[in-house]
């Protein structure tokens, strides 16, 4: 930073230089002034861009979009509906199944996060191989939804490997994309398979700030693995486990609709639709863009509550450091 | 100090914009099509096929007709992922920009959309006798596109499966049926339908094709007409008759798990079963099937007899077809290019090529396939689908509930009272 160590010692030289001029101080008044009142709008005005691209591109198609939604589809298309749409929403059983397997997911979700939580704590912990499994953990994070649903399929299929391995040691074939029982827990399991590399590292990371010497002293004092998994690691890692938690539900509802379509198409039965695919469903296949605008907004709302819950929880943890 | 604001001022105003104009410009792109007022010197046409190999010579033969009748307007073929394309078209409807000329599935999917299109009864009346399927392309007297195949679900049997079983022709009533599917099971393990009800499409196929068998034929003409009896007894027979081939494990395991494009083809391809209700356009229809079984072995056969007075007959429509945008700069011109797109000659290569059967009536069926000989010879008594008159949020209903049914968490009651209200709301 040599520019700014050197300017003061400039300054005052010229200011000595210029002072006593009577006209002169005055035009030097109103400069100042004038640069005054431009510095003062130069940070609107650099900020300009970001708060542009936002209202352009974010907030006004947003709200033309929620605008859309108290419009009608097909013959009223365009003309104000009110709350039609809305109230035809709670109505349909699809959506509501939609919500409901959103619910079903936020109740998964502590699975979601204890799998990659506890073999991140099998890696800290140096079980045999564990440079081996980390690299293997963290590979089906970089496969795409599409290629994920597609072996799963082949996996999966009524006549394929997992219901032929059942077969030989005597359990009946099991329909996993074709029982609607089974079919959201199977489409599940699969997300969390192929997510749940990123959340390891996360977890990684998080054991990298553990203080060993605590870990030592547990195992001093002769605490079993449980023990200090449960006394040391958990607390430890409160804030990396709050971070994870958010993150894979936020993954969860909002990158699931590559799975879906690949695997079940929101069937059996309409068992596995997330709003997501209610949306692509209705804007695209039967032709209600307002709907689907509707649903979109719910989505929307939802999805506020979660990111508002996630700043407050972000927050708390930051306040604990 | 002020030099530095003004700059940043000019590097901020040329940011923004350089990030405007480069956002806007694809938005506004599509409208370049119609940008002259008076005459389309453009036309930009939407639609599936016409980036595969076998269409190749089909959009040649239609340019060149085009270029006789308007030698000044340019053409663009825009092929679209199917998958995607009524996505895209929803999009482009919403902003009224976009193809001049546009692919349409019979049906659902163009009914659902004639607010965007152009009727185009003045300008194909010409065709009208020489192309058969133009009711899937009718709505309220309005013809709003022009058919290029027909699209129809015939029932294929394995031949093959049939002899081994020492079965010498289909049956004619349902029970007959039903023996012939014991004797097969038991002489070749095949199962009696393939049914891929992954995406519930399963039971378009199976009221379609087992329709005109069941009902009589005035029911299945109110059908078509839109008076459609729910409470028909006959109606609910075609779906008791669905969830009996299920109870009664006459489908392919896992059928609800199946999909019926393109994994269930493989299984009446590789006689695991010995019916399918197929197509005969694009997918799933007698050359895919001839290719793996025989030419020679690919039989197809009507619905079998359930109620006395019926009368069974091939169900097809229009399967795919051109039409044209309400926001065309120039009608005639987009009209003559869909003409052009349904001649004689074009459709013939198409036809040929493609594996389809074409909507024009008076090419011959290509001589290496026999059963294309049968399909053409049932046209002329074959009646519009069941399925194609209704709308496609009820199909998409049907399709969960035959799921239901198939895994007996509905009852035939519970899924025809469903289907009766929603296709009465619609």
């Amino acid at each position: 930073m040599p520019t700014k160590n050197t300017s003061p010692a400039v300054r005052p030289t010229e200011r000595g230089r210029t002072a006593g001029g009577g006209p002169r101080e005055r035009s030097r008044h109103g400069a100042a002034r004038r640069r005054g009142r431009s510095e003062r709008f130069a940070p609107y005005v650099l900020v300009a861009p970001a708060v542009l691209i936002i209202v352009a591109l974010r907030l006004y198609p947003l709200a033309l979009g929620v605008n859309f939604s108290f419009t009608g589809d097909g013959e009223a298309n365009g003309t104000p509906v009110g709350l039609a749409n809305y109230l035809e929403l709670l109505d349909d059983p699809l959506f509501q199944t939609a919500l409901a397997n959103v619910g079903l997911l936020v109740l998964l979700l502590p699975v979601a996060v204890a799998i990659p939580g506890l073999l991140a704590t099998f890696i800290f912990l140096k079980v045999p191989g564990h440079r081996i499994f980390r690299s293997v953990y963290f590979f089906p994070a970089v496969l795409s939804p599409v290629i994920v649903g597609a072996i799963f399929n082949l996996m999966l299929a009524f006549d394929g490997p997992l219901n032929e391995v059942l077969g030989t040691i005597g359990l009946g074939p099991v329909d996993w994309l074709g029982d609607p029982g089974v079919a959201k827990f199977a489409v599940v399991g699969v997300q969390i398979w192929a997510t749940f590399g990123m959340a390891l590292v996360v977890f990684l990371a998080g054991f990298a700030t553990l203080d060993a010497s605590l870990l030592d002293a547990a195992r001093v004092d002769g605490a079993s693995l449980r023990q200090s998994i449960w006394h040391v690691i958990i607390p430890s890692l409160s804030q990396t486990i709050q971070f994870v938690f958010v993150t894979t539900m936020i993954g969860m509802l909002t990158s699931m609709f590559g799975l879906l379509y690949v695997m079940t198409s929101g069937g059996p039965e309409g068992s596995t639709y997330l709003p997501e695919y209610y949306i692509w469903i209705q804007q695209g296949q039967m032709n209600r863009p307002a709907l689907a605008s509707a649903a979109s907004t719910v989505l929307f709302l939802i999805m506020l509550v979660v990111g508002l819950l996630q700043i407050s929880v972000l927050r708390r943890a930051g306040r604990e450091d | 100090m002020k030099q530095r604001i003004l700059w940043s001022a000019v590097t901020v105003l040329a940011l923004t914009v350089a990030g405007c104009g480069s956002a806007s410009k694809p938005a506004s792109a599509p409208a370049e099509s119609g940008a002259p007022a008076a005459a389309a010197t453009k036309l930009v046409v939407w639609d599936w096929k016409s980036g595969e190999p076998y269409a190749k010579t089909y959009i040649e033969k239609a340019k060149a007709d085009f270029a006789k009748k308007h030698p000044n307007v340019t053409v663009e073929f825009v092929p679209q992922p199917f998958e995607q394309y009524y996505t895209l078209l929803g999009t482009a409807i919403q902003s009224k920009t976009g193809p001049d000329v546009m692919m349409f599935n019979g049906g659902g999917q163009i009914r659902d959309r004639v607010d965007a299109l152009l009727p185009i009864d003045e300008y194909v009346a010409e065709d009208k006798s020489r192309l058969a399927g133009w009711e899937a392309f009718v709505k309220e007297g309005k013809t709003y596109g022009a058919p290029v195949t027909l699209q129809g679900h015939p029932i294929y049997y394995n031949k093959a499966l049939y002899e081994k079983a020492g079965i010498t022709a289909p049956a004619t009533t349902w029970d007959e049926f039903l023996a012939n599917c014991d004797k097969l099971k038991k002489a070749t393990g095949a199962a009696c339908f393939a049914l891929g009800n992954k995406e519930g499409i399963g039971p378009q196929f199976w009221l379609s094709g087992m329709g005109s068998g069941v009902l009589t034929p005035a029911e299945y003409d109110k059908w078509i007409a839109g008076e459609r009896d729910w409470k028909s007894p006959h109606v609910k027979k075609i779906f008791e008759m669905f969830k009996e081939t299920g109870d009664k494990k006459l489908n392919n395991e896992g059928a609800n798990s199946t999909a019926m494009f393109t994994d269930i083809f493989s299984v009446f391809n590789t006689a695991k079963a010995a019916h399918i209700i197929g197509l005969m356009s694009d997918i799933g229809h007698w050359k895919d099937f001839g290719e793996f079984i025989g030419p020679d072995k690919v039989g197809i056969m009507l619905p079998p007899v359930v109620t006395e007075g019926a009368t069974p007959s091939l169900p097809y429509d229009g399967g795919i077809g051109y039409a044209v945008a309400k926001w065309t700069k120039d009608p005639k011109a987009a009209a003559d290019l869909v003409r052009s797109l349904t001649t004689t000659d074009a459709l013939s290569s198409f036809s040929a090529e493609a594996g389809a059967i074409a909507s024009d009536t008076t090419i011959s069926a290509p001589q290496d396939a026999p059963v294309v000989g049968e399909i053409v010879a049932q046209l002329k008594a074959g009646k519009p689908a069941l399925h194609v008159a209704m709308d496609s949020k009820t199909i998409d209903l049907m399709g969960r509930l035959s799921q239901k049914l198939l895994s007996g968490s509905a009852t035939v009651d519970e899924a025809v009272e469903e289907l009766a209200a929603s296709d009465q709301e619609n």
